[in-house]
């Protein structure tokens, strides 16, 4: 029993430590406060300030199927896939909110997937590692002990592929047809049109266009699912690109990387470029390439195409 | 999935602890078999089927071989005069049984590990013929640690074959020492009369078992978080793309390729250990302060211990001592002395172990050029020993001498470092690319101004924190090989400063611990052999 | 047992045999060492050494090592 008392001591007293060094290291200089909780990595905040035009939200098929580096070298624009696997939308919301306190984007490309996603069926480990994080959130910015030396910062390190996955694996689907006409509706989590109201406020409040998409997959993308985005981009006055009702010439044969649910590169690339084009169409975007502010990006591109 | 996940290892193993004293001791050993299935399941799914096989396989040779040694005994004690004859008789016949038991587990072994390599050798020599017929070349997922269970397998049957231990007729107990949660990934890789019986034994976890377990799994997490983890960047940027840097950089990532291993692997082995700690389990060392060898032959009595017994028993002394090597030991001693004689059949033993290493490792061309390194150093430094110890007589240098052991243990690393940079290297053409690029293209001064080893993901404060964490474990191993006990000297101290040990420890690790955001989660390294 | 150290100061010529007790665990005989010394102590005494009795107790002092060629003799 005493031993019991004394290893209650111990984290008690290990928790009050914990609790101020948190306090401390909040208040560090130039601290970006992430009050979230997400498992992402945030890997937009490398880029430099004001340097991202357009963001795609979303779930794996957003890095599985839009190329940033592609664009850029097609047209000129810059953009970051903001994406993380299955995500939700509270997050999608987060993400996009953590991303507009660094960037000013003109234009945000959201996943319709996300809508769909109920965000309290997450598995049970990333319910225990949310729990982890909620009770020590020092997790996140521990790292932040750094702002308070100054001392051999890190050169300039370029994030090459810029949230998207380079995968080149092809694993083919013998699926030829999906995309079943249906005049049926798909079911929204009532509590995702409550957040998708947010995402829309937030927009508007930047003077950001918000446009949805649906990616190509033949596994997580419906019919009924295409109507219901339809409905809500019609009632919103969005654009609605249903990249699984175009016919980009996506060779499932060869341009999947596990059997028609995620896009491989050489999908990606076709994907890319007609999102390109949509930007270009949109006329709100200007052509970077001439511009030495973005060197980084020249010089992200050229490892990119050595991949 | 690694132990360093704290999911494992400071919620599902405490979750563990507190079943496993709620349970009646009879039922603890299962609850730990179960335990170590379901976590085998969780990372290798239905190809846990391969370690059950083993473990079936092992038991019930295992028993026939006992039987066999049973009957024998009794034969001979029947008729003592014919003792010579039985005892050849049953000899063969224990060797047709062994050699079965060894063919099932290495066979699933070769499968898994080595049929790519074999079948892409095989094509590349076809097509040399001008053999218009290709082998099918398929790379399988094998199931986790099985290079190191499957030594263990091996070890146990070969022991019971020895008759050094009598087969384990429980099931069970079989089953655990094969598949121990905490020894599934990185080993190491136990003997069967190391850990058995502990791991039956279902003893209670104390609170000092509790304490010590966490001090050792903690002293783990600092070795790992904050060196290892956060020379993967650096490492995997300039080994992968060597051209692009200057041999200063290359240099530096040699050394960090080394330190990185030393600290991933002790430090998983200090979380596996730990965690036996728990249950009164002593899982044996694998390291022993390896740097202050002052030879590579010494240096692998001292790093991966348990592996380099492994071969040292079940390969070495077998092949060096059979009959037809004693014979060629004879012939040879006559022929060059009793100095260098019995170096013959002992390099011939030497290279069959570290071609094994080597291949041990992983089917490629680096690893079994950085066995066959091995074995060339260790040769050599055998044959040159003499003359070395003649010169240093001569220029009258005493070997003792405190420092000519730091200038060994220097040269001694020197030489690992190399080692490890084949072992690292995407090919040994890369590693030579390499190496002639540190020798030739060294150019430190103007690397530093250039800013380079600020372009590969660390910082100055990265490389302040590596430097501390690597004189704190200096100090550590220092003490240790001074004989110090240093954890034993720890819990001797009182409440106060123990404590400011521990919160010091535990503090350093979630500050500076290389994880979360703007690092990328690390793979174990030593669980891919 | 004389005989037995003066083979073993041949091998090694600069550890005292008569009262070094970690002979292995200590690395005064490494493997390649303990093969001469198992050529010489079988040609020498007329005993074979299996691999198995190559264990670091039987080893680790001369006085266990006369032990064990004094336990192989019978």
């Amino acid at each position: 029993m005493k031993k019991m008392l004394r290893f209650i001591l111990f984290m008690s007293i290990l928790g009050i430590i914990l609790l101020i060094l948190e306090l401390l290291l909040i208040q560090a200089p130039n601290m970006n406060v992430i009050e979230s909780l997400l498992d992402t990595n945030f890997e937009i905040i490398e880029e430099k300030n004001d340097t991202i035009d357009v963001i795609f939200l979303g779930d794996s098929l957003v890095y599985s199927s839009i190329s940033p580096m592609e664009i850029w070298n097609e047209y000129g624009y810059t953009s970051f896939d903001c994406a993380e696997a299955a995500q939700i939308i509270p997050n999608a919301y987060k993400y996009l909110e953590f991303a507009i306190k660094t960037q000013h984007p003109k234009i945000v490309v959201m996943e319709a997937n996300v809508i769909f996603r109920d965000p309290n069926k997450r598995d049970l480990k990333y319910d225990i590692s949310y729990f982890a994080k909620k009770i020590a959130p020092i997790r996140q910015y521990h790292d932040y002990w750094k702002k308070y030396i100054d001392f051999g910062s890190k050169e300039n390190w370029v994030n090459v592929n810029k949230g998207f996955r380079y995968i080149v694996d092809i694993k083919p689907s013998k699926n030829k047809k999906y995309m079943k006409k249906t005049k049926k509706y798909n079911d929204i989590p009532k509590e995702n049109i409550s957040y998708l109201d947010d995402i829309i406020k937030l927009c508007n409040e930047n003077d950001i266009k918000l446009v949805l998409v649906s990616l190509p997959t033949q596994v997580a993308w419906k019919y009924k699912k295409h109507n219901t985005t339809d409905k809500i981009a019609k009632e919103n006055n969005l654009d609605f690109i249903d990249f699984n009702l175009l016919d980009l010439g996506i060779d499932w044969e060869k341009e999947t990387k596990d059997s028609g649910e995620h896009l491989n590169l050489y999908g990606a690339k076709k994907v890319s470029s007609y999102l390109g084009k949509y930007l270009k169409d949109t006329k709100m975007l200007i052509d970077h390439r001439e511009d030495s502010k973005y060197d980084d990006w020249h010089k992200a591109y050229k490892e990119y195409s050595k991949e | 999935m690694s132990y360093f996940d704290p999911i494992y290892i400071f919620f599902a193993v405490p979750i563990l602890l507190i079943i496993y004293n709620l349970v009646p001791k009879k039922v603890r050993p299962i609850l730990l078999l179960l335990f170590s299935f379901g976590l085998f399941i969780f990372i290798s799914k239905w190809l846990t089927l391969f370690l059950i096989l083993s473990i079936v396989s092992i038991y019930f040779i295992g028993i026939f071989l006992d039987k066999l040694n049973k009957k024998r005994d009794l034969l001979i004690q029947d008729n003592p005069d014919n003792k010579k004859e039985i005892k050849e008789k049953y000899k063969k016949y224990k060797k047709l049984v062994l050699i079965l038991g060894i063919l099932i587990n290495v066979s699933f072994l070769f499968f898994f590990k080595y049929l790519n390599f074999f079948a892409t050798n095989t094509n590349l020599l076809l097509n040399l013929f001008k053999i218009n017929y290709q082998l099918k070349v398929a790379k399988y997922i094998a199931p986790i640690g099985i290079s190191f269970y499957t030594l263990e397998a091996l070890s146990y049957i070969l022991d019971v074959y020895n008759e050094k231990i009598e087969a384990d007729k429980n099931i069970i107990r079989v089953s655990l020492y094969l598949s121990f949660f905490p020894q599934i990934m990185e080993g190491p890789i136990a003997r069967y009369s190391d850990t058995a019986s502990d791991l039956y034994a279902g003893n209670k976890v104390t609170y000092n078992n509790f304490c010590s377990g966490y001090q050792r799994i903690l002293y783990g997490f600092f070795k790992k978080l904050l060196i290892a983890d956060r020379l993967n960047f650096l490492v995997s940027t300039v080994f992968d793309n060597y051209a692009s840097y200057s041999g200063a950089t290359a240099a530096l990532s040699v050394i960090g390729y080394t330190i990185m291993l030393y600290m991933e692997f002790s430090g998983t082995m200090d979380i596996v250990i730990g965690t036996g700690e728990f249950f009164g389990i002593k899982i044996p060392e694998n390291f022993r302060q390896p740097f202050f060898a002052k030879n590579i032959s010494e240096f692998w009595t001292r790093w991966h211990i348990s592996l380099g017994l492994w071969f040292k028993d079940y390969i070495f002394y077998p092949v060096s001592l059979s009959k037809s090597m004693k014979k060629l030991t004879l012939k040879a001693r006559n022929l060059m002395g009793n100095r260098f004689g019995p170096l013959v059949s002992g390099a011939i033993a030497l290279f069959a172990v570290w071609f094994l290493n080597g291949l041990w490792h992983g089917a490629g061309y680096t690893f079994l050029f950085y066995g066959m390194y091995q074995f060339i150093l260790i040769l050599l430094g055998n044959i040159f020993e003499p003359t070395i110890n003649n010169i240093c007589k001569k220029i009258k240098i005493n070997r003792q001498n405190k420092i000519y052991r730091v200038f060994q243990s220097i040269k001694m690393t020197f030489f690992v470092f190399i080692g490890e940079l084949f072992f690292r290297a995407t090919s040994v053409k890369a590693g030579f690319g390499m190496l002639k690029k540190i020798f030739t293209n060294f150019h430190l001064i103007s690397t530093f101004k250039s800013g380079e080893f600020l372009k590969i993901g660390l910082d100055g404060k990265d490389y302040v924190v590596i430097f501390i964490a690597l004189i704190v474990v200096f100090i550590i191993s220092l003490l240790k090989e001074k004989n110090h006990n240093i954890r034993e000297e720890i819990n001797q101290k009182n409440i106060c400063i123990k404590w400011i040990i521990y919160y010091l420890l535990i503090l350093s690790i979630i500050i500076f611990g290389a994880y979360g955001f703007g690092y990328l989660p690390v793979d174990p390294i030593y669980a891919d052999f | 047992m004389e005989r037995l150290i003066e083979i073993l100061e041949e091998l090694q010529p600069d550890v005292d045999f008569r009262t070094t007790e970690n002979l292995i665990d200590g690395r005064y005989l490494d493997s390649l060492t303990i093969l001469s010394l198992v050529a010489e102590i079988e040609e020498e005494f007329g005993v074979e050494i299996p691999t198995v009795e190559i264990i670091p107790s039987n080893f680790n002092s001369a006085k266990s090592i006369w032990a064990l060629i004094k336990r192989l003799e019978e």
